[in-house]
């Protein structure tokens, strides 16, 4: 019986049973996926040959290793089993209901044998299911035939004036296909020598005659090819798994966005080569030159935006994270929390997913041990005894919105303020705005953890917070009012590697910025600036409007001219103009970090090139910004 | 007018008929222009097929083939992909104009349309090619 394992030896590989069942147990999973797959293909002329490779492959590792541990029932019934499926590889059989349920059989069959053995139980005979195998196997094509009856055809439709004075035209062909079957497809091509003709896939059960009738008008039948049949994407590695999911390993999905730029990039080379090219070519030979590189730039687009779906995971999976350890917190700190979540399905880049965790772990922990009161607290002030934490995300455009808000007591501005000064921390003025409470709660000289500031309010960990996420392009605002409750609105772009960007010019040397960042673009008179305590300003919808001069931020020896432009950035309150020579256009960048500590700089946010192969620095403007108000004071 | 006796025509695609109509009685004011009509995508190409056409005006959505796929396939084709498309598409879907005009529209309307505007664009469309 066990003719592959020699005397003796058998003792010798009993220690490897406990890895035989583990990888028959493995194999078994995957036989069982690759079953549901080929369940639908039951009758089709098309089987999938990755699943069946799969199968195959399974079937004969599962012969080997039972061979070998001394399991001979089941390495016959393997043996049986991956015949049959290289007589379907082959295309010898066709796999038609009884095949198929010879294949989930044998397969039961299988794993009963090696659960026999496992449980040390009586193994099952083979032979009925070996005999019917040998059958399936060796029956002719011709013996299924009357399970698959029905066929796919490919027809195709020339039309022309006569058929159309005749009444025999597309609509009508389709109508009279659709009458006789399933039609899968109908699609216009083009024939060799530019030839319009319509392509139908007909799935039916009509015999040749039916079809011999259609050919007065001009229809020519054919058997569906493999290929033109295989409408549904093919994908080898998903029919293989019971959800259609694939896992891939982030870096990969890097790699694919990092080719993608460089694709960018050369796309951006090519418009910048046919704009030199357009005036010295031909309008007509020009036109479709541009016109392919207009159809490279939407397939482009395409292709980024399908790779970046693929990055995308839904930020539910996050808020629901939060949830337990609100549970836990709020379990710690004798409080009733409702937490509500909202825009779960709103998806996110993997990558920033992963950089969010921490800060918005912060912003909950903050909330539930500092915003939210006790329940005598809330009942002392009249409020719901359940304190309500709600995360809530959407997408606005290119980025995604996430909002942490509580109903707690809110920040108390005098006591942070009083906790700033006892720091020695500037303060500047008295009367804190939101941004301004924002910042200095966010200043790493008051995010101690001693007891004093627990209670005054957040403060922990907010410098790490708001760093964070404007590491990630990202911007965050705060809400807060006394007694009522405390919301932080957390923007981040949808993804990072490409994004739109103005490139604009100071001293002959070009910067991007992006665009998520610019507000408003002017074109300013250097008399309409104005100096107001050591501060350039300019007026701005009648507001003032603080100027920052890029050459001056990076130390170039250089003055703008009488005309300039300014980039509006920031919110209403903290506006600050960008002061440039101009701007040279708008652009699609592909931001890469700049790794190079000798390199990095502050208000620099990495680099980019811009298609002539000279690198642009990509500006930090929340960096920026910070410098502009840090030379204010 | 040199030309006169040419009559230019346009293919009118859109699947309301009464649409259609509006769009062919707009253009009545053309007086070199007679029209041809198709009610898919599909039936719009093969009117190319077997007829000569000088002008497409066409709707986006359609059943079984969208208007940007019929975009698509005449921008490929080396004899027609010269024909000029006017899209004619109903008002709300400012997004697909930059996507229509790169896949290679000619022109982008929206409805409501004027008639008038819709006769100007098509009639300065048939001068200049």
């Amino acid at each position: 019986m066990d003719k592959s394992t020699p005397d003796n030896s058998g003792e010798f590989f009993d220690q490897f049973l406990d890895d035989y069942y583990a990888e028959c147990d493995e194999h078994l999973v995957l036989i069982r996926r690759a079953l549901v797959t080929l369940e639908d293909e039951v009758d089709t002329a098309t089987i999938d040959r990755a699943v069946l490779d799969n199968l195959f492959r399974s079937f004969h590792t599962l012969k080997g290793i039972s061979g070998m541990v001394g399991l001979g029932a089941a390495e016959q019934l393997a043996h049986h089993l991956e015949s049959y499926l290289r007589e379907l590889r082959e295309g010898s059989v066709v796999l038609n209901a009884s095949g198929f349920e010879s294949l989930a059989a044998g397969v039961s069959l299988l794993e009963n044998v090696i659960n026999a053995r496992r449980n040390d139980q009586a193994i099952p005979s083979i032979g009925d299911m070996a005999a019917r195998l040998q059958t399936a196997t060796t029956s002719a094509p011709a013996d299924t035939e009357n399970n698959a009856a029905i066929t796919r055809w490919q027809i195709e439709f020339t039309p022309t004036a006569d058929l159309a004075a005749r009444g025999v035209n597309v609509n009508s062909v389709r109508a009279r296909l659709q009458e006789i079957g399933e039609l899968k497809q109908a699609k216009p091509i083009v024939k060799g020598a530019g030839e319009i003709a319509f392509q139908f896939i007909l799935s039916t059960n009509a015999g040749q005659t039916t079809l011999k009738s259609f050919e007065v008008d001009g229809l020519v039948f054919q058997a569906a090819e493999e290929d033109a049949t295989a409408q549904k994407i093919r994908q080898p590695v998903a029919t293989l798994a019971p959800s259609t999911v694939v896992r891939v390993d982030l870096d990969r999905l890097d790699e694919l966005m990092r080719i993608i730029g460089e694709l960018v990039i050369s796309r951006t080379r090519l418009e910048d080569q046919l704009t030199e090219l357009k005036r010295s070519t031909p309008p007509a030979v020009w036109r479709p030159l541009q016109e392919t590189s207009f159809g490279i730039a939407r397939q482009l687009r395409d292709l980024r935006e399908s790779v970046m779906r693929v990055r995308m995971v839904p930020i539910g999976e996050v808020f629901e994270r939060m949830t337990f350890v609100v549970r836990d917190l709020a379990r710690e700190n004798g409080k009733k929390i409702l937490v509500q979540l909202s825009g779960g399905e709103t998806e996110i880049d993997k990558f920033l997913v992963e950089r969010m965790m921490e800060p918005l772990l912060h912003l909950v922990r903050n909330a539930v041990s500092h915003g939210i009161e006790t329940v005598a607290e809330r009942e002392a002030q009249g409020k719901q005894t359940e304190g309500l934490l709600s995360l809530s995300a959407m997408t606005a455009g290119e980025r995604i919105v996430i909002k942490i808000a509580d109903d707690g007591r809110g920040i108390d501005r005098d006591r942070v303020l009083e906790r700033a000064s006892a720091r020695g921390l500037d303060t500047g003025n008295t009367q804190l705005d939101d941004a301004g409470l924002l910042d200095l709660i966010s200043t790493p000289g008051l995010s101690t953890r001693d007891e004093a500031d627990r209670a005054s309010g957040r403060g922990v960990g907010m410098d790490v917070v708001k760093n964070a996420i404007e590491e990630l392009g990202g911007h965050i605002w705060l809400a807060t009012k006394l007694g009522e409750g405390t919301t932080f609105t957390i923007e981040l772009p949808l993804t990072l590697a490409i994004a739109e960007a103005l490139i604009v010019s100071v001293d002959g040397q070009r910067f991007a910025v992006p665009q998520s960042a610019v507000r408003e673009v002017l074109e300013v008179e250097s008399t309409s600036t104005n100096v107001l305590e050591n501060n350039e300003i300019i007026s701005y919808r009648g507001k003032v409007l603080p100027l920052l001069r890029l050459a001056r931020v990076f130390e170039m020896n250089h003055e703008l001219g009488d005309k300039f432009h300014v980039l509006v950035t920031g919110e209403e309150s903290n506006a600050v103009g960008l002061a440039v020579d101009r701007i040279i256009g708008q652009r699609e960048i592909v931001v890469r970090a700049i790794k190079d500590p000798l390199a990095q700089s502050k208000g620099i946010a990495g680099a980019t090139e811009l298609g002539d192969q000279r690198v642009v620095l990509i500006l930090d403007i929340s960096a920026l910004r910070q410098l502009a108000v840090k030379s204010r004071h | 007018m040199p030309d006169e006796l040419k009559m230019n025509n346009i293919l009118v695609v859109d699947d309301s008929p009464t649409m259609r109509r509006m769009v062919i009685t707009s253009l009545g004011s053309l007086r070199t222009v007679k029209s041809t009509q198709a009610g898919t995508g599909l039936e719009a190409i093969e009117r190319l097929a077997i007829e000569p056409v000088d002008l497409m005006v066409l709707d986006l959505n359609m059943p079984d083939m969208h208007g940007m796929e019929v975009i698509d396939f005449v921008r490929r084709h080396q004899s027609y992909r010269n024909i000029p498309i006017v899209v004619l598409t109903t008002k709300g879907e400012e997004a697909s104009r930059t996507k229509a005009l790169e896949a290679g529209a000619t022109s982008y309307l929206t409805k409501p349309f004027d008639p008038r505007q819709l006769a100007d664009v098509v009639g300065s469309l048939l001068k200049t090619t």
